[in-house]
């Protein structure tokens, strides 16, 4: 997030869009509850209608796939209405006028038919974001998963930019995080083209601030998990190594990753309990739970927490960090970390935006970084009068449609998600009685209309077929999903929705179309 | 105790005095900061006196979050059950409790104590002693004074302590609070009854200190016009079903139960707080759900507002404000009845019919067969399983302990059927008293302990509870008509009281059993209801959907037929087993007919689980299905708010 959590309360316009915020981040949704009631307004984008919308003052159903084509067309109208912020985009901002060419022909008229919305809608959203002083947009993986996910988040850096609704409080773009530590994991380079803090690996200046603590090491890019499922598949990823990730149910194309997964040499899974994608590993190295270990999670703010073990691991199971110590040092590398403070320590040394963040200084509350030195006091808001690269820099962002689409063959479109009671590919959720009796499974959601016009009744099972495969799942009809759009929770293991989702990437990082997969349903026989 | 003994202490020799207590008995103090206050034991933590109140209600400590109820182990000898009520961690001093929570507790008393005895809670809340220490300021959203719980403590304390300047008033309840006196006796001096006009003196500044005041006189009044109203919409699409509401609720007791199987051969029933904020608390196995979004979220409201205390005289809420702290999408019980009352004076409606009634049912006091307590089952052993329809089996089970036999007494209307490590499930007894040996069920495989019981093989052990429940009134029935009208397996309910009716022939008029279902092979008894029909006055009707050879039926539903019954009907009874909209259908038309809704005897299948009015799964509107049913009145029905 550019801002924090609590600076949400505070906003005057809160836009959501492709975030089930009071389902998925509750915390979040209760600071927007707050704005309500000191009269902010809420503005929502989303082909399903969330619990949100109930409270939404405007509200988008938009066709899934199709954001970029809607922030043009709402940077369209911001332009043409003369609702730019000039002063901010010539003083903090370049390459404005590159955009404002490449918009020129998104009226809302020409997105109206590609985001199955009203120009009006689109005109409206757009001038109530850019006239609004305190506007904030909150976006997950609505934006991301697509493959416009790249472009679709640079236009929401557009957008923010020209109306000036960065670098103060109660504004700018908040992606919020899906997991805990999604962005610890992210900062540390749990990432295929980093090293930790963001730093390329072809920067002399990098190779030479590592090697000094870490001594000599290959520093090559390596390659992102859709390429590495690839690379297994021909023959050419010999080994690979999971930490708690569960792709068999979380990637897209689930055939494909249980064929990598059979076909490679060695598998090593380490999570917490034996997940659906341990059950293919040739050793499974057992973790410890947040219960059990010490150390610290970064949040969606970029706040650093601490955290606390209450239990001693059960049976033979060991924190992540000891399991890799050991690891490391059974291929010969020298290690003498003794605790997750002592991890720390090196995290000061080698990531500026970490430099100050000390257990000592975390014990009470987390710190946000960047916080460089150890007198710091973190940082709350990004791009404060300067931005990190010196000038916000325009992108145009061309609308194209790639992958997934309606056809006569698979005429839905199917979007993925999740519910409320149930994490990811329920690991943990689906084995605690109190949250699995909510939610024992899956369910396709899907119109009144489309199951009247199929003949599909309520709980009647219904097969899902896409251009990968085939599921079936009790059908949920409800009104709260756009017509001829279907959606499928992704935490089942019985009804593995990724079998149906597709290799369709963003181009500029490989991120699976998740949520626009080109279906067609039929009730089972 | 005759009279409220009164002492003082010296504030600077309160730590002193918890030292003493903490020598016998381990004292539990108020520890941390700001919102995360909790009860600790004085030897690991700090004491504070710098809080509003209890992150979590005192119930927590006489009502765990998990307890086990007991445990099965598979011998040579069978199956051997037995009781953990009593494993717990023992004596307790409870120190520094508030008004709320106090009050709390002497519901929690009144609920789990009297009618069927909970053993873990009885055995947990002996061993604890409460000191209340009265507040001095109020939270955010605290309003005890609104409901007239607080601001002082009254009740449910043993001890009871007020800050008058430099020392406490101290105020005996109770027997436990006199031992505690006598226990540190040179540092408590007897105080005059003047001071308990300080106190009250104090109590006043404090109320008056109370940012939220209500006037909640004519509440009942106001829930009863605004049962329908638009705002409840709002609260539920705001709830997100995340249950913190009721987890820190200090007057919320229902449990639900869980299997915890350690071995093959042994395991243990565990029981942990439930939500009725959860969609699912209601929901059963084939998707009916008798609250939606609305009636689950204003039933909290309800039974804090009204249903606890139309049934126990206790307030249901003691008005801490946990509720409205924690939710984490601004649901306010509060707001909600500023709400009511604001509708209220908005716009006339009428009181909703079933928010006016009082119907009260005595609460059967009936004494448990199982001399193991209340949740630990008999073990008894299946004799005979007979495949009665394609879906449905008869199962025969006779008692390990042949005196539970001798003893039994046919009263209630279903048993609690135990899997050991699967559950249990609640099973009709369609049998009369005259069954004394042995012990009938039948069943339908439907879910996962009936499916389990589906494969059982005669020799195999089970377990039994009860029986529980209200049964058909048997005498009052002499001398009239009687209309049996059961759907499919339905007609197991009934039976109960066929069975002694068929018995016992020529105390009743003419009897007409009305049996329907989908096909003729879904339904139960098939030869017994040919046989019935050769009996004098029996005759036998059935409405099928599709036709048969089997028998005559009539195909369509079973209200065609009422009509040609041709009965006086003043002088019939209707006992009718099937859905909820079925059984409106059926009595509409008796009504028409001729009948009195007090006729209409009809049994209310709801989600039974403990059979005892504790677990709070059947609850409907102040009414435990379980106790005070399942069988009711078509003119009692009426009057439950529409949510079974």
């Amino acid at each position: 997030m550019t801002n924090s959590i609590d600076e949400v309360s505070d906003a005057d316009l809160i836009l959501v869009i492709g975030s089930n915020t009071t389902e998925q981040h509750p915390l979040v949704g209760t600071r927007i509850f707050e704005a309500l009631e000191k009269g902010a307004q809420l503005y929502v984008v989303d082909p399903r209608k969330i619990r949100l919308t109930d409270f939404a003052h405007a509200y988008a159903p938009i066709e899934p796939g199709t954001n970029l084509a809607f922030i043009n067309a709402m940077i369209q109208v911001i332009i043409e209405e003369d609702l730019v912020d000039q002063h901010f985009i010539e003083t903090r901002t370049e390459n404005y006028e590159a955009v404002k060419a490449s918009v020129a022909h998104c009226t809302p008229e020409w997105a109206a038919p590609i985001t199955r919305l009203s120009a009006e809608t689109i005109r409206q959203f757009a001038r109530t974001y850019a006239k609004t002083d305190k506007a904030m947009i909150l976006f997950t993986m609505g934006v991301t998963q697509q493959t416009t996910g790249v472009k679709s988040i640079r236009a929401l850096a557009n957008l923010a930019m020209m109306t000036n609704h960065v670098g103060r409080p109660s504004t700018g773009i908040n992606p919020l995080r899906g997991q805990n530590n999604v962005q610890g994991a992210g900062d540390m380079a749990a990432l295929p083209n980093y090293l930790p803090g963001y730093q390329w690996p072809e920067w002399p200046e990098t190779k030479e601030r590592f090697s000094k603590v870490w001594g000599d090491f290959s520093c090559l890019r390596g390659n992102n998990i859709i390429q590495m499922f690839d690379l297994m598949d021909e023959g050419i990823m010999k080994a690979m190594y999971i930490v708690g990730e569960n792709p068999v149910l979380s990637d897209p194309d689930q055939t494909h990753t249980i064929h990598a997964l059979e076909k490679i040499p060695f598998l090593v899974v380490q999570d917490i309990f034996l997940t659906e994608t341990a059950r293919y590993a040739d050793v499974v190295l057992p973790a410890a739970s947040f219960l059990e270990r010490d150390g610290t999670y970064t949040n969606t703010e970029r706040r650093v927490q601490l955290i606390r073990k209450v239990i001693e691991p059960v049976g033979d199971c060991k924190p992540d960090w000891v399991i890799i110590n050991e690891i490391m040092k059974r291929i010969g590398m020298t290690v003498d970390y003794e605790s997750p403070a002592q991890v720390m320590d090196e995290i000061n040394l080698l990531v500026d935006s970490y430099g100050g963040i000390t257990h000592e200084r975390i014990q009470e509350v987390g710190l946000q970084w960047p916080c460089p030195t150890k007198d710091h006091p973190g940082t709350p808001i990004l791009h404060v009068g300067e931005f990190k690269r010196g000038k916000g820099l325009f992108t145009v962002n061309d609308w194209e449609l790639i992958g997934d689409q309606r056809s006569e063959a698979f005429p839905f479109i199917l979007t993925t998600g999740r519910v409320t009671h149930h994490y990811h590919t329920g690991t943990m959720t689906r084995k605690i009685w109190t949250l699995d009796r909510e939610y024992p499974k899956g369910f396709v959601e899907i119109h009144p209309k489309d199951a009247a016009d199929l003949g599909i009744r309520e709980h009647q099972e219904v097969r899902i077929t896409s251009a990968r495969g085939t599921i079936t799942a009790p059908a949920m009809i409800t009104d709260r999903i756009n017509e001829k759009t279907v959606f499928i929770p992704f935490h089942f293991a019985e009804i593995p929705v990724n079998r149906l989702t597709g290799r369709n990437l963003d181009p500029i990082i490989n991120i699976p179309a998740l949520k626009v997969s080109a279906v067609r349903i039929e009730v089972a026989s | 105790m005759s009279e409220r003994r009164l002492y003082t202490l010296k504030k600077e020799s309160l730590n002193a005095v918890l030292e003493i207590w903490n020598q016998q008995t381990p004292v539990y103090v108020p520890s941390g900061r700001e919102k995360d206050i909790t009860l600790q034991p004085m030897d690991e933590a700090q004491r504070t006196e710098d809080y509003i109140n209890l992150t979590l209600p005192v119930k927590e400590m006489v009502f765990e979050q998990k307890e086990a109820l007991f445990s099965w182990e598979r011998g040579e000898s069978g199956i051997q059950v037995e009781n953990l009520a009593h494993r717990h961690a023992g004596n307790r001093i409870l120190y520094g409790v508030r008004a709320c929570d106090t009050y709390g507790i002497a519901y929690t008393d009144r609920f789990y104590l009297k009618e069927f005895l909970d053993p873990n809670y009885q055995s947990r809340r002996e061993t604890v002693t409460i000191v209340a220490v009265n507040c001095l300021r109020a939270g955010k959203h605290c309003f005890c004074t609104s409901v007239g719980t607080g601001v002082f403590s009254t009740i449910g304390h043993d001890l009871a302590l007020t800050e008058l300047e430099e020392k406490y008033l101290v105020e005996v309840a109770t027997e436990k609070g006199q031992d505690l006196i006598d226990a540190a006796a040179k540092w408590f001096a007897p105080a005059v009854s003047q001071l308990l006009q300080d106190k009250e003196t104090l109590r006043q500044q404090v109320e008056e200190s109370f940012p939220l005041k209500m006037d909640l006189t004519n509440l009942w009044d106001d829930m009863a016009r605004t049962f329908d109203a638009d705002f409840w919409l709002d609260e539920a699409h705001a709830c997100i079903g995340c249950t913190g509401c009721t987890n820190v609720c200090p007057t919320c007791t229902c449990f639900n139960v869980v299997e915890e199987k350690q071995q093959e051969d042994r395991g243990e029933r565990v029981r942990y707080w439930d939500s009725c904020q959860s969609d699912h608390f209601t929901r059963n196995a084939e998707h009916h759900n008798p609250r939606d979004a609305v009636s689950r979220v204003r039933y909290r409201i309800y039974d804090k507002l009204k249903y606890i205390e139309e049934r126990f005289g206790y307030k249901g809420c003691s008005g801490c404000g946990r509720c409205t702290d924690v939710c984490p999408t601004y649901i306010s019980i509060i707001d909600i009845i500023h709400a009511m009352q604001q509708t209220v004076r908005e716009q006339a409606t009428e009181p909703a019919v079933h928010q006016m009634t009082a119907m009260r049912h005595e609460i059967f006091d009936r004494e448990i067969n199982s001399r193991r307590g209340l949740y630990a089952p008999d073990v008894a052993t299946i004799t005979r399983m007979k495949q009665e329809t394609p879906e449905i089996k008869r199962m025969f089970v006779k008692y390990d302990d042949p005196s539970l036999h001798e003893h039994y007494q046919h009263k209630g209307q279903f048993f609690q059927v135990t899997v050991f490590g699967e559950g249990e499930v609640p099973l009709s007894i369609p049998y009369g008293p005259e069954q004394q040996d042995e012990l009938v069920f039948d069943f339908k495989n439907v879910g996962s302990v009936t499916e389990v019981l589906y494969q059982m093989q005669p020799g195999d052990k089970i377990g039994l509870r009860g029986p529980y429940g209200r049964g058909f009134p048997y005498e009052t029935l002499k001398g009239r008509n009687l209309v049996f009208v059961g759907s499919g397996v339905a007609m197991a309910p009934l039976r109960t009281v066929l069975e002694p009716v068929l018995q016992h022939r020529e105390d009743f008029g003419r009897v007409e059993i009305m049996a329907s279902a989908l096909r003729y092979e879904k339904l139960i008894y098939k030869e017994e209801m040919k046989a019935w029909s050769q009996v004098a006055g029996v005759t036998v009707h059935y409405a099928l959907k599709d036709p048969t050879d089997e028998v005559k039926a009539h195909n369509g539903y079973v209200n065609d037929l009422l009509p040609g019954l041709n009965l006086e009907w003043q002088n019939t009874t209707a006992l009718v087993c099937a859905s909820p909209s079925r059984i409106k259908k059926v009595a509409k038309d008796l009504m028409t007919l001729g009948m009195k809704p007090s006729d209409i005897l009809v049994t209310l299948e709801t989600h039974m689980r403990c059979g005892a009015g504790k677990c709070g799964h059947c609850k409907v509107g102040s009414h435990y299905m379980c106790v005070d049913g399942p069988v009711f009145t078509y003119e009692e029905m009426m009057t439950l708010p529409p949510e079974y």
